[in-house]
């Protein structure tokens, strides 16, 4: 064995920023809470399906109104059973009884006897919808003019500024609002209404770091080997500042989980499906009856979601581009 | 500086181009007809002309000389069932060359051509006929009873004449001073009249005028149009709104101005200490709340179960506590957030060691140094938000029944109300853009070397 051939494993900017991410407890953490969310979502995502495939009422949209108003489990008393399964057939056993007492409507029940925990799956399968779909949306556009306004300058660069200035001039909540109400209610209005109008703070980033790579050496080696710029912007260019795309997509998920409920909540959002903002709305006129459940577990919910995800972008920041820090808002 | 400013000025006009350019685009252009969304799909034609006219939506887009009209919706039997579909003297046929569905009419009768409504009184119309004709030849009459000042100029065919072929006739008129005896009709003397599309046109009264041009003259003249809800002209209403939203937004943005500050100076002093660790915690776990919740759960329980606050209204300043207290701490996390960066950025600059090696006290350092050096950043964001108060609380607004433009552009969007939106939407940009401007010239006072690059 040579010595002088014994490398040292390179350091990528990827590895690091995970290693530094690793270290960081919280980050993991909020991390698992995700992936928990996503899995939750999927399955959501598969009942869904399910139901549209056999073509019959999702047990989330059943009513029973047997079971209105049933609070959590662990509030009722523990063998009292739950109406409907009450019978002779039914296990005599306490324990096995109380135990499948408490699986059953764990978080409770909503006005028309709706499982809150079932509708709060579907609600986080709701927001990741949004979140994906609206960042499909929002990131290509972004990255692609910001590219090219950075890579080509003079008149490209020119009308890439007027238009997002221009974008950025209209007020954020009330520009989604009317995107949403020109294309219909409904998710597709909330994804236009979303992806259509935040591209404008990446595309911005995204020129600036793309007129800096401009002017460094590896890229005149690329273009001096005869490279077009399509392929200098997006195989050379584009890996290097790809940590921007990835920060700014777990800052704008919850943004746009947000704004998703707020939509929903108005009534211009989801229609028809037990999304965030629907039950939220819907659990607001039930919280001066005294019925808290559904409204407390919606909120807990978004909150954890949301904050995963902040935490979750600070730290990938911290690690990634510790600069961005200034240059945000 | 004069010629800073100019320059500021001068591009500062595409921007507000691009936004009427967006607002047009998106009101006039993709949503479809807005008459149909406000009033629904089961109103008579004539009130939607009606909606149309009022708000210049019955031009063409951008320019031409030939406008659609309601009076007659466009025919093309190919695709729709003709308006003579119950007539037993009218068979309906696909016709198996090239033809498509026609309307066949059968010779020797008259066949009244129905109208919505009466037409606008001293127009140009002119009906576009595509028909077939095998033999002899078939009139359009048009019978004025009653209306002087009207009369027929016939282009192109007239009678319309017979042919192998699909021919298309063109019948222009003018619409006299009384138009509601006005009345068509088309007659074919040997052969039927397989007709496959029938349109009437009416004449713009110049070239440009379009929506757009409609558009550009609303906004020279700071007329938004009226509100389809209350019908209240818009304009009106954005000045009634914009008190209300003003006694919300103010106080919300100086009161967190102010607190979000002050605590992120402590912040940037105690640097690292648990009380600065602190706060950035309650910082991101505020901001992670969503904004719903917050009204929600303080008009529960401040309002209605500890009985503090009025619930809804806005009858006197008591009615503004809550939502202000709900809109500055709803905000204060990302406040803190950011003025702490902006603290921070400052506190290491070599003139904070400088002053401090001098035997400045730590305050002395923070206040007068510091803080000084900082409020160009916290200008940027104080002018850019101004705007946005404007805007007022959309949220807080409906929730608490304050009838500013936050709860005007809720409803107006609820509803469709699409002169309401859009001017909102415009105006909003409008001052966004101004705000912008005084930023820079702000910024070009403080620093000179802005003036120069």
């Amino acid at each position: 064995m040579n010595k002088e051939n014994k490398t040292i494993p390179a350091h990528s900017l990827w590895s690091d920023a995970w290693r530094q991410l690793r270290g960081n407890r919280l980050a993991i953490a909020s991390l698992w809470v995700i992936v928990l969310y996503f899995a939750l979502a999927l399955y959501g995502e598969g009942t869904y399906w399910y139901y549209q495939w056999r073509d019959t009422t999702p047990f989330y949209q059943q009513t029973d109104l047997a079971e209105e108003y049933l609070p959590p489990s662990i509030f009722r008393a523990p063998f009292a059973g739950v109406k409907n399964e009450a019978g002779p057939a039914q296990c005599q056993c306490p324990i096995l009884r109380a135990v499948k007492n408490l699986c059953a409507h764990p978080l409770g029940t909503d006005n028309l006897g709706r499982d809150v925990f079932q509708r709060t799956v579907q609600g986080a399968r709701i927001a990741f919808q949004v979140g994906i779909i609206t960042s499909c949306i929002a990131i290509p556009i972004g990255v692609i003019l910001g590219c090219l306004a950075g890579y080509f300058g003079g008149r490209t660069d020119d009308f890439v500024v007027w238009l997002y200035s221009t974008f950025a001039s209209i007020p954020g909540l009330l520009f989604i609002l009317a995107v949403a109400m020109v294309a219909g209610k409904g998710l597709i209005g909330v994804y236009l209404g979303i992806g259509l109008t935040t591209w404008v703070g990446l595309c911005r980033l995204i020129r600036g770091e793309v007129m800096k790579h401009k002017t460094r050496a590896y890229v005149l080696a690329a273009r001096s080997l005869g490279f077009g710029p399509l392929r200098i912007m997006f195989r050379h260019i584009l890996p290097n500042i790809f940590h921007i795309v990835i920060i700014s997509f777990s800052l704008r998920f919850p943004a746009a989980i947000s704004t998703e409920v707020f939509m929903s909540f108005l009534g211009i959002g989801v229609q028809g499906e037990p999304s965030w903002g629907i039950m939220i709305s819907n659990a607001r006129l039930r919280l001066w009856q005294g019925v808290w459940w559904e409204m407390t577990f919606v909120t807990l919910a978004i909150f954890l979601i949301v904050l995963a995800f902040n935490l979750l972008g600070d730290a990938l920041r911290d690690a990634l581009d510790p600069r961005l820090r200034t240059s945000e808002k | 500086m004069g010629k800073y400013i100019l320059r500021r000025i001068l591009q500062m006009i595409p921007t507000v181009f691009g936004v009427i350019v967006i607002t047009f685009i998106l009101f006039n252009i993709v949503g479809g007809s807005p008459a149909m969304m406000t009033l629904g799909k089961n109103v008579s034609q004539k009130s939607l002309e009606e909606f149309d006219e009022q708000r210049g939506f019955n031009k063409p887009l951008f320019f031409g000389n030939w406008t659609g009209t309601r009076a007659f919706a466009d025919d093309y039997f190919e695709r729709n069932a003709s308006f003579w579909r119950d007539n037993p003297s009218v068979s309906r046929e696909s016709g198996g060359n090239n033809h498509g569905n026609q309307a066949v009419l059968s010779p020797g009768k008259d066949f009244l051509i129905p109208l919505a409504f009466s037409l606008k009184p001293k127009t140009r119309y002119r009906w576009v006929i595509s028909y077939h004709l095998a033999e002899g030849s078939a009139s359009f009459r048009m019978d004025n009873s009653g209306d002087a000042g009207g009369n027929v100029r016939v282009r192109n065919a007239w009678p319309l004449k017979s042919g192998p072929k699909q021919q298309k006739a063109e019948i222009e008129f003018s619409a006299g001073e009384n138009t509601s005896g006005l009345k068509f009709f088309l007659q074919s003397n040997k052969t039927p009249l397989e007709i496959s599309a029938i349109k009437l046109r009416r004449a713009t009264s110049h070239f440009f005028d379009s929506q757009f041009v409609f558009y550009l003259g609303q906004i020279v003249k700071f007329d938004f149009g009226r509100s389809n809800l209350s019908n209240q002209r818009v304009s009106r209403m954005l000045k009634d709104g914009i008190l209300p939203s003003l006694l919300l937004t103010v106080p919300i943005f100086f009161i967190g101005l102010i607190v979000a500050i002050s605590i992120s100076l402590i912040c940037a002093c105690f640097r690292d200490s648990w009380l600065d660790r602190t706060f950035v915690i309650i910082a991101i776990i505020l901001m992670s709340i969503n904004y719903l919740v917050w009204i929600i759960a303080g008009q529960y329980f401040l309002a209605y179960r500890l009985g503090w606050f009025p619930i809804w209204g806005f009858e006197s300043w008591r009615y503004l506590l809550l939502p202000v207290f709900i809109g500055v701490i709803s905000g204060f996390g990302d406040n803190l957030r950011f003025y702490r960066t902006i603290m921070l950025d400052e506190m290491y600059r070599d003139y904070v060691r400088t002053a401090l090696a001098k035997g400045v006290s730590r305050g002395g350092v923070l206040f007068r140094h510091v803080l000084k050096n900082a409020m160009i950043p916290i200008l940027t964001n104080v002018i850019i938000a101004i705007p946005f108060l404007y805007t007022g609380s959309l949220l807080l607004e409906s929730f608490f029944g304050i009838p500013g433009l936050g709860n005007m552009g809720i409803n107006a969007i609820n509803y469709s109300d699409i002169d309401v939106v859009r001017a909102i939407v415009f105006i909003g940009a409008l001052l966004y853009v101004a705000a912008n401007l005084l930023t820079d010239i702000c910024y070009a006072l403080v620093d000179p070397r802005v003036r120069l690059g």
